[in-house]
C-alpha cells in the first residue's frame, strides 16, 4: 500500500522532471545559433531549398508549437527520427543529401535501444571494478579514522579523482594495448573490448565510493549503538559486519543515485576515446551533427533513467533503514 | 562529485575562534594539506613565470626541432625543451604551463559562480520552504538529471566556445548540488533557537537570511568547493579535448592532448606529458580540498 | 534464575582500591566497596564526580584516554582488571549494562526483537533462535510492554523513550546476569515515566534476583530506588548508608549540602504563593480556546497525519504575575510558546496581549508588538547567534527596531549587561567562554533591552544547577521589582514553579487540565494528572501522594491518535465510563482554581464564567 502511494508520488514528480528536461533541452537547441538544416543539406545547397525543407519539417514554427507537437509524440512513445542517420548504416553526411532517403531515417528510439545495452555493459563492469576497489579501501579507512588505512583512503581517492578520464584512457591504451598488447582498446568486437574502458570509468567512480564509505563508516562506528554493542556482549565481527556496514550503506546508495549523471558524463568521454559504440558515442556524434531529435531523445531517456534509478535507490534505502520515509 | 558527501544537515558548532579560522588551522596542520600546497605553489609559480621569463613562446613553431623527445627519453633530446616538442616544434613545457593558466582561471571562476548561484537558490528554497521550495527543487532535480557534460557540449557544440561562455555554461551546469546542500543546511539551521530568537526580536526574513544564516553556512560550503575547482578543471580539459574548449592556437590541456593523440605512436609525449602536469596540479588541489573537507567535518562533528 | 545460585559467594562484586585516570588526571581514587547478590546499591554524585566512569570501569568499558591505574574489581572472586579476556566474556552475560540514552542504544535498521535475540545468542550460543525469541517476548511482557508479540517486530524508532528504556532493560536481563549496572537510566525520561521505570526495576530485582548498581544524580531518586546509597565526591567514596540513615544523619559535608539544596514541594520555605497578584487590573495576556495541529508524515504510515499539539488551552495572566505552565515532554508546551509569541498562528482560538490578538496581527504589527513582549529561550547554547560578540548580540534588537544611534545603543547594551550581572569586559568577547548561567543572563539581557512588559521564559532555568537557578531567580525578582515585568514560566520542573509561580497551569497532551493558584495546586490538586505528576516528583519529603495510587502502568496515548474522552483516562486510576467517551472541560472549583475532571462537583456558575476566569471575590 505505502509502496504504491510512494511510487505514484515519485513517478508523478519524475514526469515533471522529465517534462522540464525536455523543455530545457528543446529551447536550448532552438535558441543557440547553428542551423541543423544547413548541415543536413550541405553547404552547397541553395538557401531556398534549406528554407523549404525547414518549413516542411516544421522548424520555422514558433518554439512552443514545435515543443507541443514534439511532446505530443513523445507521449505516444515516439521520440521522432534522426535528422541525419539513415535507418541502417552510418550517418548520412551533408554532402550525400538526397531527398529520397529522408523517408528512411532512423528512429531515435531504435538508435538508443541499439546502443544502450553496450553502455549498460560498460557501466555495470565499471561499477563492479569500482566497488571491488572502493569498498575495501573505504571501509578499512572508516574503521581506523586518522590512522594508516584512513590516510591510504585519502591519498588513493585524491589521486584517482585527479586523473582526467580522457588522459587516463590514452595512457592506459598506450601501455596495456599498444606496448604490452594485453587488451584491445579501440572499437568493439567482443567482451574484451569493454575491459579497458570499464577500468578507466572505474577509476573515475572509485574515489566517490571510497570517500563516502570512509565518512559514513567512521560516522556509524562513532554512534552509541555500536559503542554499547560491546558491553551488550556482541563480538567485533558481529558489530562491524552486521551493524556498521549495513548502516553505512545508505549514504553509498544515495551517492550512486545522485552521481548517476556523473557516471554518464564519464561514459560519454570514454566511449569517445575508445570508439566504443554505446550511448555516449551516439550522444557526441549527435551533438557534432546537430541532430536535434537524437539529442532530445537521449536527454529524455537519460532523465527517465535518472528518475527510475533514484526511485529504486530510495526504495532500497528504505528497505535497509526503515526510519527513512517513503 | 564532491559536495554531495557534505553532511546533509550540518550542525553549527559553538566555537571560540571563528569557524573558518579553525578549519584553516586544522587543515593546515595536516600533512596532506602541506604537500598539496607545496606542489601547488611550485606549479602556480611556474605557470605564472616560466613562459615569460624563459622567453619561449608556446605558439612559436620550429620545424627543425619538431618531435623532440623529453629529456633523457629517446634520441635527440635537448635541454632547451625539457618536455620535448610537438609536431610543429612548439615547446611542450611552455604549452602545458600556459594551459595551466587557462585551466585555473576557468576552474576557479566556474566554481565561484556555481557556489554563489547554488547558495542563493538553496537559501531561498530552504528558508521559505513550501511552494518556493517545491518549484526550486524540481528545477534542481531536472538540472541534476541531465549529465553536466551533455548540457555543456550541447550548448558549446552549437555556439562558439569562448572563455566567458565556458565559465557560464559550466557554472550553470554545476549549481544544483550546492543548492541542495545549502537548502538542507538552511532548513536545519532555521529550526534552531537562535533563528527563532531573532524572529521574536522582530528581525525580518531577509535580515535573518543574509546577516545571520548566510555568513554562517556559506564558509563551510566554500571550503569544500576547493574540491570542485579541480573537478571544473577536468571538465574544462574534457571540453578542450572534444574541441569545445578554448580554441587553438591558445594551448589548453584539452586541445594539446587531443592534438597529441594523433601522434601517439611515434611521439607519445605530446599527449601524455601535459597530462602529467594536469594530474599533478589536480592532485595538489584535491589534497588541499580533502584536508579542508576533513577539517570541516571534524569541526562540525564528523559525518 | 541466576546461574549457580547455590555456589554464589557472599559478595558478588568486590571493588578494592580502584583508581582510574584520564591521561594523568585522576578521575577515580581508591574506590572500595562490596555488593551483595540481589541487593540494590545507588551511587550518587554531582556531574564530574566520576560516577559514570565507575559504571564503565565495572562494565570493562573504558576507552582511551581513560584507564585503570590501580586496584582490583573482583567479580565472584576473580579480578576483572587483571584478566581482560575473562571480563570480556562476562560482558552482556553476567554483567549487564543499561545506559541513559535508550534512543541510540540499538541499531536503528533492525527490529528490537531481532537485536534482543542476536544479543542473547551472542552470549549464549547454545540457545536456539526459537527459544531466544520466546524468552525475549516473555521478558518484554514482564516489563509491561503492551502487545509484546507485535512490538517484538517493531523498530527502535517506533518505541517511545520510556518503552525503549524498558526494552533495554530486557536486553540487559535476557541473559540472566548476576549484576546489572544501571547508569542514569531515568535521566532522559519524564518524571511520571521515570517513576514507572523505577517501580519496574524494583519488581525485577525481586523477581530475577539480579544485583543492581544504580547510578544517578538525583538524591531522591537514589533513595527511592535502593537498599543503600553510596555518595561519590570528586572521585572518592565519601559515605555509604541506608537511605533513611543518610537523610537523617548525613556524614559528609557534601551530602549535607546536597540535602540542604533540595527544593521542597510541601514544606515551608520561600515560595511563589506569597506573591500578590493584581487581579483587579486587565489581564496582560489572555488565552482562549487555543488550538494548533501540525501535519506530519507519520513513519511507516500512508498519507499525512495531524498531530494535535495544542487544544483547549485557556488561561489569563495578570500584570505582575509569575504564571507557570508545567507539563511533561510532548504536552504541547513548546507549541504553546510559539503561539504565545506569534511565531506561529493558531488554528483556532486567540492570544490577547494587552487587548490585541497576537494570533491575528499583521507581520508588521507583530514586529511592533514584540517590543513589548519578549521570549527567553530554553537552550543556553543554541539560542545565541554563534560568532557574534556579546555587545553585538545585545545591540541587535535595538538595530532591528531602529532605536538610537550607535553610541546610544552601546551605552544601553552596557547598562543592561551591568543590570543582569555581566562584566563590562565581556562586551567584545564571543559568548563561547560563558557558563550556562552567564549565557542565560545574556539571554535575559537581550530580551529586556527593548523594555518589554511581558517576558516568556521557555525552560530558561532547566539547564542550570540548583545554585545557579537560585541566583537567576533572585535576579528575576530584582528586575521585576525595578521594571514591573510580568513573567510566564514554561517548565517541566514542579519544584521550580512551586518556588516562583503565583499561579500554575498544568498541561497534558495539549490541554490545560488544571489552572490553579500555587498552594491550591500542591495541596489540593483538582486533576488526577496533577496528582500523578506530584506523586512522581523527586523529593525527600514525606509524600502526600504515592505513585502506586496515582498512576497506572501504560504510556500516554499518541497525539496523532487521541482517544475520545479524557486523554488521561488510560493511565488514571479513577477513570470511569464517562471519561472514555466525553472530554471534560475546565471548570471552576472556587478560589480561582479550575480543573478539567468529572470527579469535581458540577459548578453552579454558568459555563462562560467558568472559562473566562473573572475575578470573583
Amino acid at each position: 500500500m505505502f509502496i504504491l502511494r510512494f511510487l505514484a508520488r515519485r513517478l508523478g514528480q519524475g514526469a515533471i522532471i522529465i517534462f522540464l528536461v525536455s523543455a530545457l533541452i528543446f529551447t536550448l537547441l532552438r535558441v543557440v545559433p547553428g542551423d541543423p538544416v544547413r548541415l543536413m543539406v550541405g553547404g552547397m545547397a541553395p538557401d531556398t531549398l534549406v528554407e523549404e525543407i525547414a518549413a516542411e519539417m516544421g522548424l520555422r514554427d514558433p518554439i512552443y508549437v514545435q515543443f507541443g507537437r514534439y511532446m505530443g509524440k513523445v507521449l505516444q512513445g515516439d521520440l521522432g527520427e534522426s535528422f541525419v542517420r539513415p535507418a541502417s548504416g552510418a550517418a548520412v553526411g551533408g554532402a550525400s543529401f538526397d531527398d529520397a532517403t529522408r523517408g528512411e531515417r532512423a528512429k531515435v528510439l531504435d538508435l538508443i535501444a541499439e546502443t544502450a545495452p553496450m553502455t549498460l555493459q560498460l557501466a555495470v563492469l565499471a561499477m563492479v571494478f569500482a566497488l571491488m576497489v572502493g569498498v575495501p579501501i573505504g571501509v578499512w579507512g572508516g574503521l581506523y579514522p586518522g590512522r594508516l588505512p584512513d590516510r591510504l583512503a585519502l591519498y588513493t581517492s585524491s589521486l584517482f579523482v585527479s586523473l582526467p578520464n580522457f588522459w587516463l584512457g590514452i595512457v592506459l591504451a598506450l601501455l596495456l594495448s599498444v606496448k604490452l598488447n594485453l587488451l584491445p582498446a579501440i572499437g568493439y568486437r567482443g567482451f574484451s573490448y569493454t575491459i579497458l574502458p570499464a577500468l578507466v570509468l572505474a577509476v573515475e567512480i572509485a574515489p566517490f565510493i571510497i570517500r563516502t564509505l570512509t565518512v559514513s563508516v567512521a560516522g556509524v562506528m562513532g554512534q552509541t549503538f555500536i559503542d554499547i554493542a560491546r558491553v551488550r556482549g556482541l563480538s567485533r565481527n558481529q558489530i562491524v559486519f552486521r551493524h556498521a556496514l549495513k548502516n553505512s550503506a545508505v549514504p553509498l546508495l544515495n551517492l550512486l543515485g545522485v552521481q548517476f549523471s556523473m557516471l554518464l558524463g564519464g561514459v560519454l568521454v570514454i566511449e569517445f576515446i575508445f570508439d566504443y559504440p554505446g550511448l555516449g558515442l551516439l550522444t557526441i556524434n549527435a551533438v557534432m551533427q546537430r541532430d536535434f531529435p537524437l539529442i532530445q531523445g537521449i536527454a529524455i531517456v537519460t532523465a527517465a533513467v535518472f528518475v527510475l534509478i533514484n526511485i529504486a535507490v530510495d526504495l532500497l534505502a528504505t528497505a535497509i533503514d526503515p526510519r527513512l520515509d517513503y | 562529485m564532491t559536495s554531495t558527501d557534505l553532511p546533509l544537515a550540518m550542525a553549527v558548532p559553538e566555537t571560540g575562534r571563528r569557524v573558518s579560522t579553525r578549519i584553516w588551522q586544522t587543515a593546515f596542520a595536516s600533512v596532506e594539506f602541506k604537500i598539496g600546497l607545496a606542489v601547488f605553489v611550485v606549479l602556480l609559480a611556474a605557470a605564472l613565470l616560466y613562459p615569460e621569463l624563459s622567453g619561449i613562446d608556446p605558439s612559436k613553431m620550429n620545424i627543425r626541432a619538431k618531435l623532440t623527445p623529453p629529456i633523457f627519453m629517446g634520441e635527440g633530446w635537448s635541454w632547451a625543451h625539457p618536455l620535448g616538442t610537438d609536431q610543429l616544434g612548439r615547446d611542450m613545457l611552455a604549452r602545458a604551463l600556459v594551459g595551466l593558466r587557462y585551466s585555473l582561471l576557468i576552474g576557479v571562476s566556474t566554481t565561484v559562480l556555481m557556489l554563489l548561484a547554488g547558495a542563493m537558490i538553496g537559501l531561498f528554497s530552504g528558508y521559505f520552504g513550501g511552494r518556493t521550495d517545491t518549484v526550486l527543487m524540481r528545477l534542481t532535480d531536472a538540472q541534476l538529471s541531465i549529465p553536466m557534460i551533455i548540457l555543456a557540449i550541447t550548448i558549446l557544440g552549437v555556439s562558439r566556445p569562448t572563455i566567458p561562455s565556458i565559465i557560464l555554461v559550466l557554472g550553470l551546469a554545476g549549481w544544483p548540488v550546492y543548492a541542495r546542500v545549502m537548502r538542507s543546511t538552511v532548513m536545519s539551521e532555521r529550526r534552531k533557537e537562535y533563528v527563532r530568537g531573532a524572529m521574536v526580536l522582530g528581525a525580518t526574513d531577509l535580515r535573518i537570511m543574509f546577516t545571520l544564516l548566510l555568513p554562517l553556512v556559506l564558509p563551510p560550503m566554500a571550503f569544500v568547493a576547493v574540491l570542485d575547482i579541480a573537478r571544473m578543471m577536468i571538465f574544462e580539459s574534457v571540453l578542450g579535448f572534444l574541441g569545445l574548449g578554448v580554441q587553438p592556437p591558445t594551448p589548453t590541456f584539452g586541445n594539446v592532448i587531443a592534438d597529441g593523440r594523433k601522434y601517439l605512436m611515434n611521439a607519445w609525449w605530446i599527449a601524455t606529458m601535459p597530462g602529467v602536469f594536469l594530474v599533478l596540479t589536480l592532485t595538489s588541489i584535491n589534497l588541499m580540498g580533502a584536508a579542508l573537507e576533513r577539517a570541516r567535518n571534524s569541526i562540525y562533528g564528523g559525518a | 534464575m541466576a546461574l549457580d545460585m547455590g555456589a554464589a559467594p557472599e559478595t558478588l562484586l568486590s571493588v578494592r582500591g580502584l583508581s582510574v585516570a584520564a591521561g594523568d588526571r585522576p578521575i577515580l581514587t581508591d574506590i572500595s566497596f562490596d555488593l551483595a547478590p540481589r541487593s540494590i546499591l545507588s551511587v550518587i554524585g554531582a556531574t564530574g564526580s566520576g560516577k559514570t566512569v565507575l559504571a564503565r570501569a565495572l562494565a570493562s568499558w573504558l576507552s582511551p584516554p581513560l584507564r585503570v591505574t590501580g586496584g582490583r574489581i573482583l567479580f565472584r572472586g576473580r579480578d576483572l582488571v587483571a584478566d581482560p579476556a575473562h571480563a570480556r566474556s562476562l560482558a552482556g552475560r553476567e554483567i549487564a549494562y543499561v545506559g541513559g540514552n535508550p534512543a541510540g542504544a540499538l541499531d536503528p535498521t533492525m527490529t528490537v526483537g531481532a537485536q534482543l535475540v542476536e544479543k542473547l545468542r551472542a552470549v549464549r550460543p547454545d540457545m536456539s533462535a526459537d527459544d531466544a525469541r520466546k524468552k525475549a517476548i516473555r521478558l518484554l511482557e514482564a516489563v509491561h510492554i503492551p502487545s509484546a508479540q507485535r512490538r517484538f517486530h517493531e523498530y527502535p524508532f517506533q518505541y517511545s523513550g520510556g518503552m525503549m528504556q524498558r526494552a533495554m532493560i530486557v536486553d540487559a536481563l535476557i541473559s540472566d546476569p548476576a549484576l546489572l549496572i544501571a547508569d542514569n537510566i531515568t535521566q532522559p525520561l519524564d518524571v511520571t515515566v521515570a517513576a514507572q521505570i523505577l517501580k519496574l526495576m524494583r519488581e525485577l530485582n525481586a523477581q530475577f534476583s539480579t544485583a543492581i548498581l544504580f547510578i544517578c544524580s538525583s538524591l531522591p531518586v537514589a533513595c527511592d530506588a535502593s537498599d543503600e546509597v553510596m555518595v561519590l565526591h570528586e572521585g572518592r567514596v565519601v559515605e555509604r548508608q541506608t537511605p533513611a540513615a543518610l537523610v537523617a544523619r548525613p556524614g559528609h559535608a557534601y551530602t549535607r549540602e546536597l540535602i540542604a539544596e533540595l527544593p521542597t514541594l510541601w514544606q515551608g520555605g520561600e515560595n511563589g504563593a506569597s506573591r500578590a497578584t493584581d487581579r483587579e487590573r486587565r489581564a496582560i495576556m489572555s488565552v482562549r480556546g487555543l488550538a494548533k495541529a501540525y501535519e506530519v508524515r507519520a513513519r511507516g504510515q500512508a498519507g499525512i497525519s495531524r498531530v494535535q499539539a495544542v487544544r483547549n488551552v485557556d488561561f489569563d495572566v495578570f500584570p505582575g504575575d509569575n504564571f507557570g505552565v508545567v507539563g511533561e515532554s510532548g504536552c504541547g508546551k513548546s507549541s504553546l510558546m510559539r503561539l504565545l509569541t506569534g511565531l506561529e498562528r493558531p488554528d483556532a482560538g486567540s492570544v490577547f496581549f494587552e487587548g490585541e490578538n497576537v494570533g491575528a496581527a499583521s507581520p508588521k504589527r507583530l514586529r511592533e508588538l514584540r517590543r513589548r513582549f519578549q521570549l527567553v529561550l530554553q537552550d543556553p547554547y543554541g539560542c545565541l547567534p554563534p560568532q557574534s560578540p556579546i555587545g553585538a548580540i545585545l545591540e541587535e534588537p535595538l538595530k532591528i527596531h531602529r532605536i538610537g544611534n550607535a553610541a546610544e545603543r552601546r551605552d544601553r547594551a552596557r547598562a543592561v549587561m551591568a543590570e543582569v550581572g555581566l562584566d563590562d569586559s565581556l562586551y567584545r568577547s564571543l559568548p563561547t567562554g560563558l557558563s550556562a548561567g552567564q549565557r542565560q543572563r545574556l539571554n535575559v539581557a537581550r530580551a529586556m533591552i527593548l523594555e518589554p512588559r511581558l517576558l516568556i521564559m521557555d525552560e530558561t532555568l532547566s539547564a542550570l544547577d540548583q545554585t545557579e537557578q537560585g541566583k537567576l531567580l533572585d535576579l528575576f525578582d530584582k528586575l521585576q521589582a525595578q521594571h514591573g515585568f510580568t513573567y510566564i514560566f514554561i517548565s517541566h520542573d514542579l519544584t521550580m514553579v512551586r518556588r516562583v509561580c503565583s499561579r500554575i497551569a498544568v498541561m497534558y497532551l495539549g490541554e490545560t487540565v488544571e489552572v490553579a493558584p500555587n498552594e491550591r495546586l500542591f495541596f489540593d490538586p483538582g486533576h488526577p494528572y496533577s496528582r500523578a505528576l506530584l506523586s512522581a516528583a523527586p523529593t525527600l519529603e514525606e509524600r502526600r501522594y504515592r505513585p502506586e495510587d496515582c498512576l497506572l502502568e501504560g504510556e500516554p496515548p499518541s497525539p496523532i491518535d487521541l482517544p475520545p474522552g479524557c486523554a488521561f483516562a488510560s493511565r488514571c486510576p479513577h477513570a470511569f465510563d464517562r471519561c472514555r467517551t466525553e472530554n471534560p472541560a475546565l471548570r471552576a472549583r472556587g478560589g480561582h482554581a479550575l480543573a478539567a475532571c468529572f470527579l469535581n462537583p458540577e459548578p453552579d456558575i454558568g459555563l462562560h464564567e467558568t472559562v473566562t476566569e473573572t475575578p470573583h471575590v
